[in-house]
């Protein structure tokens, strides 16, 4: 159901034997696709507690680790409490030089597979009513005037090709692949051809998607994820140490 | 578009002996299951609807707009309808139906710590790209005239990551499109309810909803998620009242 709400799913409850790791994943993920938006008011730490169902205490750590990884701001006072900072351009280049080459091959090969995989279940089971989101979302891309904007309709897109394979899992390992790499593989993308091109790539998706054609979806949507890896590793490779 | 022969319920009276009626029987009881289990959520709706519709009549006779704090009062009725198979319910507001919120859902969810949680009202359409809800086929359809829908199985990325159902209902005062009563189902726990029944149908058998998609089944062959587009060897039989389909194998 409902709404804003890869937001709202954010909030909802995490299981009892939940820990203050998954707090962080859940706040990152959601600071990293932009479902949280920039300079954005995070719930005071008594509501986040209540609404994830832990302790305050466990809010409390979560936030601490948030705030030490940049993504997290605390103001004191009149007008004060946690806001959420997106990564900056420049903290992508640095977050690109927190991993090895090697680490993100492997991250894009466990893309690409969950990707493709996603994709090719789509062509396979999607109904017109699978199909007809996605390029809502190609529309509203092209019409789209703000980069982040744009980076959040992108993100949308790929978690509906990933839906419409009927897959939960798959769904789930997509949005987080997406807080892992997301963020990089999109400056790798807007380096790569631009809006453009990528954009070419999604319609060419979403038509093997729409037909049916299973082989096609998963090879464009693995070569979607792998060209964008292949330039970010050059990236990564001529940035000094 | 689902084809296939379909045979009326009173084509199978009475019982008899043969496997050919036992058959029969037993698609008559999973039929009935699937009713039971369909009609006691939509029942909730039908609730939730009346009550809606009683708070707006009020508010209007008191001479103001609704407002969302109004909706606060439906929440004794939702939190009594949790648990057992719905995981979710509410009330979805008609864009522009609220005098204080453009956007607004009175929606909670089962918790598992006990209370039920409300989600997040963040409706904004300048920090979100997946405000707009009214694209959905759990709102669209009732607010197209549809009595009841039920969308889905499709994965609800944007509630619970789960596999689910929504069905819904629309709320109307005097005409007017107030919005949409609707509730949440994991298909898990829907196959639980009916997927007994299933199984003693001695020929493959499943549910499919208006578009096609298996909801349940009996066989891996056609298992939920799939889409049942029309095959050789099988007989479709609308449940009735509902917008689900039972398809039945045919083939000795």
């Amino acid at each position: 159901m409902a709404v804003n709400v890869a937001r709202l799913a954010v909030f909802s409850p995490v299981d009892s034997t939940a820990r203050v790791d998954v707090v962080v994943r859940r706040l990152t993920d959601a600071i990293a696709l932009g479902l949280l938006a920039d300079g954005e008011q995070l719930p005071s730490e008594a509501e986040l507690a209540g609404r994830l169902g832990v302790s305050t205490v466990t809010v409390r750590e979560a936030l601490m680790a948030l705030r030490q990884q940049g993504l997290v701001e605390t103001r004191r006072g009149r007008g004060g409490g946690s806001f959420a900072r997106a990564p900056s351009e420049l903290d992508v280049t640095e977050r690109l030089r927190a991993f090895a080459v090697d680490e993100l091959r492997d991250l894009g090969d466990h893309y690409a597979a969950i990707a493709g995989a996603a994709a090719r279940l789509a062509a396979q089971r999607s109904l017109p009513s699978d199909v007809a989101p996605l390029w809502r979302s190609l529309d509203e891309m092209a019409g789209a005037e703000s980069n982040a904007h744009l980076r959040r309709l992108d993100g949308r897109f790929h978690i509906e090709v990933a839906a419409a394979s009927q897959s939960a899992r798959l769904t789930r390992e997509e949005i987080r692949l997406q807080a892992d790499i997301g963020p990089l593989l999109w400056l790798s993308h807007e380096n790569l051809g631009g809006h453009d091109e990528t954009a070419a790539q999604h319609r060419a998706i979403a038509e093997a998607i729409g037909g049916g054609d299973a082989d096609r979806a998963r090879a464009l949507a693995e070569r979607h994820v792998l060209d964008a890896t292949d330039h970010l590793i050059e990236l990564r490779l001529r940035l000094r140490e | 578009m689902i084809t296939g022969s379909t045979t009326a319920l009173s084509d199978l009276a009475p019982p008899d002996p043969t496997p050919a009626g036992a058959t029969a029987a037993a698609v008559t009881c999973a039929l009935a299951r699937v009713r039971d289990t369909a009609e006691e959520i939509f029942a909730a709706l039908d609730d939730i609807r009346a009550a809606t519709r009683g708070r707006a009549r009020a508010v209007r006779r008191g001479g103001r707009r609704l407002v969302s704090a109004d909706l606060a009062a439906l929440r004794p009725l939702l939190f009594g309808r949790l648990g057992a198979v719905i995981a979710g319910i509410g009330f979805i507001a008609a864009p522009g139906l609220l005098a204080d919120a453009p956007w607004y859902l009175e929606w909670w969810q089962e918790n598992p710590t006990g209370t039920p949680v409300q989600l997040l009202r963040d409706l904004d359409p300048s920090s979100s790209a997946f405000y707009d809800y009214t694209h959905w086929d759990w709102y669209a359809g009732p607010e197209s005239g549809a009595d009841r829908t039920i969308c889905g199985p499709y994965v609800d990325y944007l509630c619970t990551d789960e596999y689910s159902l929504t069905l819904s209902v629309p709320v109307t005062l005097d005409g007017v499109f107030l919005g949409v009563a609707a509730a949440d189902v994991f298909v898990r726990r829907f196959e639980a309810a009916v997927v007994p029944a299933l199984r003693d149908v001695p020929v493959p058998a499943f549910l499919v909803n208006a578009q096609g998609r298996v909801v349940a089944s009996n066989t891996a062959r056609w298992i939920a998620g799939s889409v049942y587009r029309g095959a050789e060897g099988f007989a479709v039989r609308p449940v009735p009242g509902l917008p689900l389909s039972l398809v039945e194998g045919t083939a000795r």
